[in-house]
């Protein structure tokens, strides 16, 4: 139970979309005065990196695992805030079975996407949310199937009084607000999913306002609001 | 002391439940049990075998390659258990006792009662339970259900049966 | 005062041991033969969850007891192979994963109620090194007691620890005298994730060195609990010439196939090891170090994964030869048992 790194420098790359969701978070617990419940579950992936973000109880999980994880621990500890941070791909890919079940059972945690349309950390492979004719190194012609929905998945499935919803995280202001609408949901018994479309100029190489405008296009498949 | 039964019949026949009650019988008399369902994949239909050990000591292993006593309930059952079937066996076969069975119009869903009594008969001469107890078990699961009178006659004919 | 003597199912023992531990939480996912376990739990009126599949019961269960819920979990032959994803999280961060696995036959779906073959799946599964405490209960009131245990030692010593059993024991209705067990004292749970400090719990690496220094002081305290928790059960070993090694209830039926080959006048001794991980090295060492020993015969229903354990674990100067008796996915009769030994003939004094 290491925690020697906690002032060591953030491990995101430069220009990456995590950090900014990650700070959303922890403003918005704070503001909630509910850092002290908050227990943040890391999938595999670039979440990962999150491990000493912020100053509240982080541990990881497996790669598609959080969700699973972070229902057990809400039984045993109802007072916390259980969060889930996960990328695209452990969400809708390797961890969607358990993802689709909580949302089915109504499971009081909230789960946090970061959708940023590739496997990153491994080199930028297709993800579950490629867009349709996106290159990546696993589909150099261009991704041939449109991408997955994930809060719109999940209404399919998810309580009404479920929140699920998308942001994009150049809207800090609708962020925090769906963070905490998000959270509030917790508390009243819910299931809650937010998916951030985020930046990812390694991966996308894209630089300054490319980067910008990427994510902009990306907001025409992918309907920002409450879902 | 030491008797191995294995109760074979098609699921759905009553083979656990009588495995039950003589099970039961002989641990209220303070005998050492050992009971082991056996059954395929099917929840219905195919070969459900029961091996039970009854003995004044503790059982250590709950399975046996050759039975003291083999009930067989049905056609199937009977082919499931030729492994079994040697003269130093004591059988108790359906093929034996089914005219009898039809003559007396027991029927077949009762067939299971029968055996339970002839099964019984051999314990209680044993001193391995008594009539009265298996009678207490057999009404404690049939008392309230509509065919008990059936059932109880049954059982009475297989007691009585020589 | 409840009689004490009892007539139940090993799966209604494991209930009961696990309401005795003061579990207060089961997720799992059906599968035979380890259904019975969690409707027998759900029957007593406590907490669960059924989950989508194993692999959410295994996180699942890794979530609860980083809250400090005393928890666990029961599977099977499939499932347990799912499981190994959540027992390899467990590993790493050294959580109190309590599994009960009823081994049925394999591999694929194989047969639903026997078999020995989850015995390399159960002590080394997943990416890890098998830091972790395996029971192979014999009968029904081992089942109970080291059920029990299996509790205490994960939360007291901070590894998985599985109850490794079968579909014939869990299935298995017999007699149990509970005043003979006595009185266990529970290990009580503790909030892992603390709730008035912060923590940073890693569970994933950026250095091979980092890796290594979590893996080295893990191995370190594993080999300084083996000694408490490694046991073993010996049955007529002094100067036998045949020394039989059985686990689980093929060791049950050993210890009766000693009785049967002495009366023959082979002198037929047991080592049945109740902990496979780790296993009773010393006392394996002095048993089949004797003189006297000529024969090792391992019976198993599998293909030699308990031999696998015994020859890389016994001391390399014990010179008594191996023979093997292997039946996998079978049930294994003291008869035949009986019949293998003396068809080696080995008699006593014809070496």
């Amino acid at each position: 139970m290491n925690d020697n790194n906690q002032n060591s420098p953030s491990k995101f790359c430069a220009g990456c979309g995590h950090p900014i969701v990650l700070l959303a978070l922890g403003k918005t617990l704070e503001e909630m005065g509910l850092s002290k419940q908050a227990v943040l579950g890391l999938d595999i992936g670039c979440s990962l990196l999150a491990i000493n973000f912020l100053p509240i109880n982080t541990f990881h999980t497996h790669h598609g695992r959080v969700s699973p994880t972070m229902v057990g621990f809400k039984k045993a500890r109802q007072d916390s805030i259980c969060l889930g941070y996960t990328g695209d791909g452990g969400a809708y890919a390797i961890g969607l079975q358990s993802l689709l079940h909580s949302a089915k059972r109504d499971e009081p945690i909230t789960v946090l996407v970061v959708n940023n349309t590739v496997y990153a950390m491994t080199g930028g492979q297709t993800a579950p949310t490629t867009l349709k004719g996106q290159k990546t190194i696993t589909d150099p012609d261009g991704c041939k199937n449109a991408p997955i929905l994930g809060p719109e998945l999940m209404r399919q499935v998810a309580d009404p009084k479920a929140f699920l919803a998308r942001t994009a995280v150049n809207d800090i202001k609708q962020a925090r607000e769906f963070i905490k609408k998000a959270i509030e949901t917790q508390q009243a018994g819910h299931f809650s999913l937010i998916e951030f479309l985020s930046f990812c100029p390694t991966n996308w190489r894209t630089k300054g306002q490319e980067t910008l405008e990427y994510l902009e296009n990306l907001k025409k498949v992918f309907k920002i609001g409450v879902i | 002391m030491l008797i191995k039964i294995l109760i074979a019949g098609d699921g759905g026949q009553g083979v656990q439940t009588i495995s039950d009650i003589i099970c039961q019988a002989a641990f209220e008399n303070g005998f050492f049990v050992n009971h082991i369902p056996n059954y395929g994949l099917e929840q219905r239909g195919g070969v459900s075998l029961s091996y039970i050990t009854i003995g004044d000591k503790e059982i250590t292993y709950p399975k046996f390659s050759m039975p003291d006593i083999l009930v067989v309930l049905s056609k199937q059952a009977d082919n499931r258990t030729k492994q079994y079937q040697k003269e130093s066996v004591k059988m108790l076969n359906i093929e034996d006792y089914k005219k009898d069975l039809e003559k007396q119009s027991v029927k077949p869903q009762n067939y299971n009662i029968f055996f339970l009594g002839l099964l019984a008969k051999i314990l209680v001469e044993k001193k391995i339970c008594g009539e009265d107890c298996v009678l207490k078990l057999l009404e404690k699961k049939f008392g309230k259900k509509e065919n008990w009178e059936e059932k109880k006659n049954v059982f009475e004919l297989s007691l009585n049966y020589v | 005062m409840v009689n004490s003597r009892q007539f139940l199912t090993g799966s209604e023992v494991f209930v009961r041991a696990a309401i005795d531990s003061g579990a207060g939480f089961m997720f799992g996912y059906p599968i035979t033969p380890a259904s019975e376990i969690l409707s027998g739990w759900i029957n007593s009126g406590k907490k669960y969850l059924q989950t989508e599949d194993e692999i959410a019961a295994g996180f699942a269960l890794c979530g609860a007891v980083l809250g400090g819920e005393k928890a666990f979990t029961a599977t099977s032959g499939p499932g347990n192979i799912l499981m190994q994803d959540g027992l390899s999280m467990a590993e790493g961060m050294r959580l109190p994963f309590v599994m009960v696995a009823a081994q049925r036959g394999g591999p694929s779906s194989g047969t639903v109620i026997y078999s020995q073959q989850e015995v390399i799946l159960s002590c080394f599964g997943g990416n890890g090194e098998g830091m972790r405490f395996v029971y192979s209960p014999s009968n029904l009131s081992e089942l109970y007691k080291f059920t029990r245990k299996a509790f205490n030692d994960a939360w007291h010593y901070r590894f998985p620890a599985i109850i490794l059993t079968d579909g014939y024991l869990l299935k298995t209705k017999g007699v149990i005298d509970f005043a003979k067990i006595g009185e266990i004292k529970n290990i009580s749970p503790r909030a892992l994730v603390p709730k008035d400090s912060v923590v940073h719990w890693p569970n994933i690496y950026t250095f091979e060195e980092e890796l290594y220094q979590e893996i080295k002081l893990a191995k370190d305290d594993f080999e300084k609990v083996a000694e408490d928790i490694a046991d073993c059960e010996s049955y007529q070993t002094d100067k036998a010439d045949i020394l039989l090694v059985a686990h689980g209830i093929v060791g049950a039926a050993a210890k009766e196939a000693v009785d049967e080959l002495r009366k023959k006048g082979i002198n037929a001794g047991l080592f049945r090891p109740i902990t496979l991980r780790p296993l009773a090295r010393k006392k394996l060492d002095k048993i089949a170090g004797q003189e006297s020993v000529k024969k090792i015969v391992v019976v198993e229903s599998s293909l030699g994964q308990l031999a696998r354990i015994i020859r890389d674990q016994i001391a390399p100067e014990i010179c008594a030869e191996f023979a093997y008796m292997q039946y996998p996915g079978l049930g294994i009769e003291t008869e035949a048992i009986v019949d293998f030994v003396a068809g080696l003939r080995v008699v006593s004094g014809e070496i």
